[in-house]
């Protein structure tokens, strides 16, 4: 009997040790192909970084930032990137609170494009500024009655939340990790030895390490609502034709949900095929994620069409310029565009269960994201364009916002950032959770502390 | 490429027009070039001139007239442009080409012939004695709010001097606001008065600095004279108003609805945050009990 029993644990052992190495392979497999990618990724954060040391030289004007448009891709960006963040208190409060199981293998894709997307918003928003050099003075000078301030404390807080997120579930991950990588370069082992604080797996930890967990996702909701209704403010406290709206808050908040889903979807889908994850990542876990971004779409949906049709129906002297920019004027091929493609589309087919199959929901997915960022732009340019009160004297070029090379670049520099964090993460820790993943195949504690 | 040529052809064409409108001499007419200037050349007329000048050709021809304004233009002062006679250059203010418009829609032909004798002035300014020092003294009349500018010659016989411009002014936060005229020239007891306007504003008490100028005058130097009077209406303070918590008031007058609630979330979610980070540690030192 106890011979049967220890052969059972040495065949769970083995097969224990086979889902370590499978789940680390990315960071011990490191071809030319990745070391082209972040060549390239660094080309472009270097030509983004060229960029703004000459918007620095000679300030904004390098940008087609004008006094009637003085928000423009930069911020369209910021408020992006922003809702992109949303999606990891999506994943890993909401549906862990709610005792969804299939997402564990999105969670750490889903923290980790936060914790990414966060960082460039913050360096995205400073890029904006004329006087980098006066920033001090928000905190120096600022005001708390101002959305700007909460703005700043809000995003801050979230980083810090979710980089605790990403950091306490990686523990037991980094505990093996110290075990298994020997053959890797002194610093890395070092880092290893560090961020595991000693874990052992014993009891007592685990109990820390759940309440902790615990407690960060219960308070990463609201927190993760506001950030994005209290960005949303900055808007909706201005007196401004289309920012002057009510339901502003829940309105970014459900755009966020969706285009979040749809950005893990497409990160999901290139680390499946690049790193072989099929195993993990299943045609199941596309068909959900599939599910859940029709659902947020239809949300958001719901709030588009109050957002644009209660106005419409009023048109309202000062609004009427506005609206009818965006609905038959300048900005309609865009607005019907990104309303059309980027989101009653992919809800149409997204409902037919092919079109959840991983390839075809990544291409919808890639559409979704893109028509959420250039929704974020006809959210902020095309209201400044049309200010309540009268524009005189102004040159002609004023009336109109077309983003410089400049500022495109920049722009696409903070996406390349992105990738580069996420990239170097996955050659660093195992982007699917091992621990957990083990836990819920049914491996016991025993055997995962003693490998 | 045969659309490039057709362009740059275009392009040396309209380039060529220009040039050539440029170069071409400007025809007047014998009995408009014969024209006399109507206005003598008098300090009062100077004035005129060189107010009209400032407001009008500034941009262009330049402070000192010398064409060197916000763009190319013609030199007013040079030989080429002084040996023509007023009435040509009374035809050409009024009439215009190309660049300089056409004025006499806009100006009286007196402003115009004034505006000549200044500029024959500014091409010579021999033409006019030096500036002479005066006396310049200001008194008010309280019954009816007026200010009066009495103007002095500077020596011990203190001559009244008559013709004289003279600009008065009430001080304001970040200026001078002109009372009275343009010009106002004294008459010949050396005097010149102006009405004090109703409903200005002043300081908390009402008072108003009055002040009387002599200015850019060809015959004297700039003076001036300052006095202050009760004639305002006082500011009205509204510092109850601003001192107290508000939305729009300053860093430390913040709502204090709004610091409860902003600092009780901050410190509730940082509290949780401290509370995590506390865990961390807790959880090293787990393992250390462990080891032992």
């Amino acid at each position: 009997m106890t011979d049967l029993y220890r052969k059972e644990i040495e065949i769970k052992k083995e097969q224990f040790q086979y889902l370590v190495s499978d789940l680390n392979s990315p960071l011990n497999r490191t071809g030319s192909s990745f070391k082209i990618w972040i060549g390239f990724l660094l080309l472009l954060i270097a030509m983004a970084g060229f960029m703004y040391v000459r918007q620095l030289q000679q300030g904004l004007g390098t940008t087609d930032m004008r006094d009637i448009a003085s928000w423009g891709l930069y911020i369209a960006d910021f408020v992006f990137l922003i809702a992109v963040s949303l999606v990891g208190s999506l994943i890993t409060a909401i549906l862990k609170l709610s005792n969804v199981k299939w997402a564990t293998p999105l969670t750490r894709i889903s923290e980790i494009i936060a914790v990414a997307a966060l960082i460039a918003a913050l360096l995205i928003i400073v890029v904006d500024m004329g006087r980098p050099d006066r920033l001090w003075h928000i905190f120096v000078h600022g005001r708390l009655q101002s959305p700007i301030v909460w703005d700043i404390l809000v995003v801050n807080t979230y980083l810090v939340i979710s980089i605790l997120l990403l950091y306490i579930p990686l523990i037991p991950d980094l505990a093996l990790l110290r075990k298994t990588m020997g053959h890797k370069p002194k610093w890395q082992q070092k880092m290893y030895k560090i961020l595991s604080l000693g874990w052992q797996g014993t009891e007592e930890q685990f109990r820390i390490m759940n309440l902790s967990l615990t407690a960060l996702m219960v308070i990463i909701i609201p927190v993760a609502l506001s950030i994005h209704t209290v960005t949303s403010w900055l808007f909706a406290s201005t007196l401004r034709p289309g920012w002057d709206s009510t339901i502003f808050g829940p309105y970014f908040v459900a755009g966020a949900f969706m285009v979040g889903a749809a950005t893990v979807i497409v990160t999901m889908y290139v680390i499946m095929t690049n790193y072989n994850f099929k195993a993990y990542i299943t045609d199941e876990h596309f068909d959900l994620m599939g599910k859940l971004l029709v659902l947020t779409s239809l949300v958001y949906l719901y709030f588009n069409l109050n957002e644009f049709m209660v106005p419409a129906y009023k048109m309202k002297s000062g609004e009427s310029a506005h609206i009818l920019g965006l609905l038959v004027g300048e900005y309609s091929v865009l607005f019907w565009s990104v309303q059309i493609l980027g989101m009653i589309l992919p809800i149409l087919l997204l409902i037919i269960k092919p079109f959840r199959k991983p390839k075809p929901l990544m291409i919808i997915s890639v559409v979704v994201v893109i028509g959420a960022f250039l929704k974020r732009f006809l959210i902020v340019t095309p209201t400044l364009l049309h200010p309540f009160l009268p524009v005189q004297n102004y040159p002609e070029s004023y009336h109109h916002y077309n983003p410089t090379f400049s500022e495109i670049m920049i722009t696409v520099g903070s996406f390349a950032g992105i990738m580069l964090i996420i990239s170097l993460f996955i050659k660093l820790f195992p982007i699917i959770p091992v621990y957990e993943t083990a836990h819920e195949k049914g491996f016991p504690n025993e055997i995962i502390n003693n490998s | 490429m045969a659309k490039l040529n057709t362009i740059v052809a275009i392009l040396i064409f309209a380039f060529s027009l220009g040039a050539y409108s440029q170069t071409t001499t400007w025809e007047v007419s014998a009995d408009q070039a014969a024209k006399k200037n109507p206005l003598e050349i008098l300090p009062k007329n100077l004035a005129l001139g060189r107010n009209i000048f400032k407001r009008t050709c500034v941009a262009c021809h330049g402070e000192k007239a010398d064409g060197k304004g916000l763009i190319q233009s013609t030199s007013l002062i040079d030989e080429k442009f002084q040996k023509q006679t007023d009435g040509v250059v009374f035809y050409k203010i009024s009439t215009g080409r190309d660049k300089m418009p056409p004025f006499g829609a806009m100006l009286k032909e007196d402003e115009i012939w004034s505006v000549i004798n200044y500029l024959r002035v500014l091409a010579d300014p021999s033409a006019i004695p030096p500036p002479k020092n005066v006396k310049l003294e200001l008194t008010t009349g309280e019954e009816i709010k007026s200010i009066t500018a009495t103007v002095l010659s500077a020596d011990s016989a203190k001559l009244p001097l008559s013709e004289v411009d003279v600009h008065f002014y009430v001080k304001r936060e970040f200026g001078l606001m002109r009372i009275g005229e343009m010009s106002n020239y004294t008459g010949a007891d050396g005097k010149v008065k102006v009405f004090f306007p109703e409903k200005i504003v002043g300081d908390s008490e009402g008072n108003v600095t009055l002040v009387v100028k002599i200015e850019n005058n060809f015959l004297y130097n700039d003076n001036e004279t300052t006095n202050v009077k009760k004639w305002g209406m006082p500011l009205l303070s509204h510092e109850g108003e601003f001192s107290r918590r508000a939305l729009w008031g300053a860093r430390d007058k913040s709502p204090v609805w709004l610091l409860l609630l902003a600092n009780g979330i901050i410190a509730i979610v940082w509290a949780v945050i401290v509370y995590v980070i506390y865990n961390l540690f807790r959880i090293k030192k787990a393992g250390r009990i462990f080891f032992k």
